[in-house]
């Protein structure tokens, strides 16, 4: 028997700020929760199960938060599942929702993720005084950055790079009004004169660090065939881990993450990944990963990432556009981050992403990555059913 | 073989929470000695207040004032009370549906011995003198035999409410590193750098963890490497980090030592930030007394050739 085609009907967000002191973390989410529901035109009642993701339980230090906002989700009654892959996991979140619907378990399910990292500590979180062992040495950004400096020993990129992803990416989030960072006084200079923080990453090319929700409703045939908009369409998804530090890994392009695309592409038929997909909302937490992932998920050879990016080709109106949205370079609510690379890849395909909207994006993939590059998650969308 | 080690492993937090606005009122309320409920759909007083209804979903906001007396529904006795709880005396963890309410709320009950508490006991808020707007502003419970009290007809108007409280957290493990690492930490303090090596791959791990990641077998042939090592990629650190006692800038650095199949990391000294290169050969540099090398200070030789270290990075 074949899976259930799995269609997308309802999105929401908040508008992701640096924080949301006016609502606890249950009106966050309600929030978002709200907004995907009035898009799909359904209540409270239409919903079957509810799938929620969120980063570590230290970062806001409220254990199995799932429990308590079973209410603020309408999710009483119901059955509720939490899923837990680091950053990746608003990502892995929406696909474990999606295999609910496929496998014909749930008719119409409800996935969120989020964070308010206004009331967290994700340094703290990450780096807890372990006894014997040396304090991490760098932070987050300190982990990354020697991953970046080997990506341009191996590939001879460029050094302004990192810069020319940034300076588009916080233009692209002058079209979405969900987008955290509005800085409209951006100009390439000022990315390339900010502040060299964990050398070969500037200030300017990081992600900030923001509160905010976003959440999705999936559903089948018969689910969509009531959508009062057009839907989205999962035409394949797919995870896969490997372990953080192990003899022979490569930072620059896990191979989790090339194995991941690789499913994803199988199940939608995808042949060329540049010339079959129109546009990607792939996790850049920092400047230097577009072009890293642009190798990994296959549309560039390996060292030819950052000819993409230098030619103009991933812009808003470029053949390739990347980071639609803004990208988490201008909005991080950790926990949230991946969904939102889900959800604005589908918002593409349905023509309902505004401003930011890529003429005739027909099919679109929405990537996120988590941990020290140790979890991937991903899912191609496009405007009509699957075929097969 | 060295002791397996152990150590405590302390995690403290003081986390901020934004309350929104029921609990807003409600710990507001505390703070004025009015405990306050919510009103649901279909008419049942919540105490505590929710912000959204548990059987329909909507959102609620009618607050609506109980008695600070009430009835116990059921109750644990205490016998040995912890750091951080209601009272330092044995007590009883009680539930209690507080007149006007139809829910129970969870707090404790000052008695002198369990045989002294019972279900359906009736009992009345003891105040703490010093209120800020936290459960805590509920001292506890204790026995009352008087007339349940009247509610007022407060709404969860206040002047000056609380928005935002600070929850502190604290966790106390105790940490075993376990049979490899303490032997890996045994052979620092001798100043050396001993690693395990995988026998179905053969690779060579730093800090050895007792099983290869890859492979899933356990590793137990120890192998000397290093002291000195190549630095395969690193980055500059400019900004200061809190609670690390390091002067900005400094190198950060992946450090494959001589002998090891993945890099460690650590800090490169003796040497100006802008000459540090990928390649760079660097030995350890030790301090009395530490158990880490401080630093990582080059060792003359020429640059390692990028094709040597290119697995490493």
């Amino acid at each position: 028997m074949s899976k259930e085609p799995v269609a997308v009907t309802g999105i929401g967000q908040t508008r992701h700020v640096a924080a949301r002191r006016d609502v606890s973390i249950a009106g966050l989410v309600r929030e978002a929760a709200r907004r995907a529901l009035d898009d799909a035109e359904l209540t409270w009642s239409d919903i079957d199960a509810v799938v929620i993701g969120k980063a570590p339980d230290f970062f806001e230090g409220v254990m199995m938060p799932e429990l308590y906002l079973a209410d603020a989700l309408g999710a009483v009654g119901k059955p509720m599942l939490r899923v837990h892959t680091a950053g990746s996991v608003g990502g892995s979140t929406a696909l474990v929702a999606a295999n609910l619907v496929a496998a014909r378990v749930h008719g119409t399910v409800l996935t969120l993720a989020y964070e308010k990292q206004s009331e967290s500590n994700a340094m703290w979180g990450l780096s807890l005084p372990i006894p014997f062992q040396q304090p991490l040495l760098a932070g987050a950004g300190g982990f990354f950055a020697p991953h970046v400096r080997a990506y341009v020993r191996r590939s001879g990129a460029p050094d302004t790079i990192g810069s020319l992803v940034a300076y588009k990416d916080r233009r692209n989030a002058l079209k979405n009004p969900y987008a955290h960072l509005h800085e409209h006084d951006i100009t390439l200079e000022k990315v390339q004169s900010s502040p060299m923080l964990w050398d070969p990453i500037r200030y300017s090319e990081t992600c900030p660090s923001s509160d905010g929700a976003c959440a999705m409703v999936l559903t089948d045939r018969a689910g969509a065939a009531r959508s009062p908009r057009p839907p989205a369409w999962l035409l394949g998804g797919a995870m896969r881990s490997e372990p953080t530090l192990f003899a022979g890994k490569d930072f620059v392009s896990p191979q989790a993450g090339k194995d991941c695309a690789a499913d994803v592409y199988r199940q939608a038929g995808i042949a060329d990944p540049r010339r079959d997909i129109d546009a990607v909302e792939m996790y850049v937490p920092f400047s230097w990963y577009e072009p890293m992932w642009l190798e990994n998920l296959g549309f560039a050879e390996e060292g030819e990432g950052w000819k993409l990016t230098e030619s103009g080709v991933t812009e808003l109106d470029g053949d390739l556009p990347v980071n639609m949205s803004g990208g988490v370079l201008s909005t991080n609510p950790i926990g949230a981050s991946g969904m939102i690379r889900f959800a604005e890849a589908a918002l593409q395909v349905r023509g309902q992403a505004g401003e930011h909207q890529v003429e005739g994006a027909r099919r679109v993939l929405g990537h996120a990555y988590g941990g020290g590059s140790q979890f991937f998650s991903m899912w191609l969308v496009g405007d009509r059913p699957p075929t097969s | 073989m060295p002791e397996v080690l152990k150590a405590p492993l302390v995690v403290e937090f003081p986390f901020t929470r934004s309350l929104g606005p029921v609990q807003s009122a409600f710990l507001t309320g505390l703070r004025e000695r009015v405990v306050l409920g919510v009103r649901t759909t279909d008419g049942r007083t919540l105490v505590p207040p929710v912000e959204y209804d548990p059987v329909t979903a909507q959102e609620i906001r009618d607050l609506v004032e109980v008695a600070p007396t009430g009835t116990v529904t059921t109750w644990a006795w205490n016998h040995a009370p912890r750091r951080g709880q209601p009272l330092a005396t044995p007590f009883a963890w009680v539930l209690v549906r507080l007149d006007g309410a139809d829910t129970a709320l969870l707090h404790a009950l000052d008695a002198p011995g369990p045989d002294a508490v019972h279900t359906g006991m009736r009992v009345r808020i003891r105040w703490a003198g010093d209120r800020t707007g936290a459960i805590t502003d509920i001292d506890c419970f204790e026995p009352y035999d008087g007339e349940p009290e009247q509610p007022g007809d407060h709404t969860g108007e206040f002047d000056n409410p609380l928005t935002g409280i600070v929850a502190p957290a604290r966790l106390d493990y105790t940490y075993a590193p376990g049979r490899a690492q303490s032997g890996y930490i045994d052979a620092l303090s001798g100043r050396r750098t001993v690693g395990e090596r995988c026998p179905s791959c053969r690779k060579v791990y730093v800090p050895p963890r007792g099983a290869c990641p890859t492979c899933g077998v356990a590793t137990s042939e120890q192998v000397e490497v290093g002291p000195r090592g190549t630095v395969t990629t690193f980055c500059v650190v400019n900004i200061k980090a809190k609670n690390l006692d390091i002067e900005v800038p400094y190198v950060y650095a992946h450090i494959a030592l001589d002998g090891a199949d993945l890099a460690l990391h650590g800090r490169i000294g003796g040497i100006a930030c802008d000459q540090v290169r990928m390649g760079l050969r660097v030995e350890p540099v030790w301090t009395e007394g530490a158990r880490y090398p401080d630093h990582y200070r080059p060792t003359g030789e020429a640059d390692a050739d990028y094709d040597t270290y290119k697995e490493l990075l």
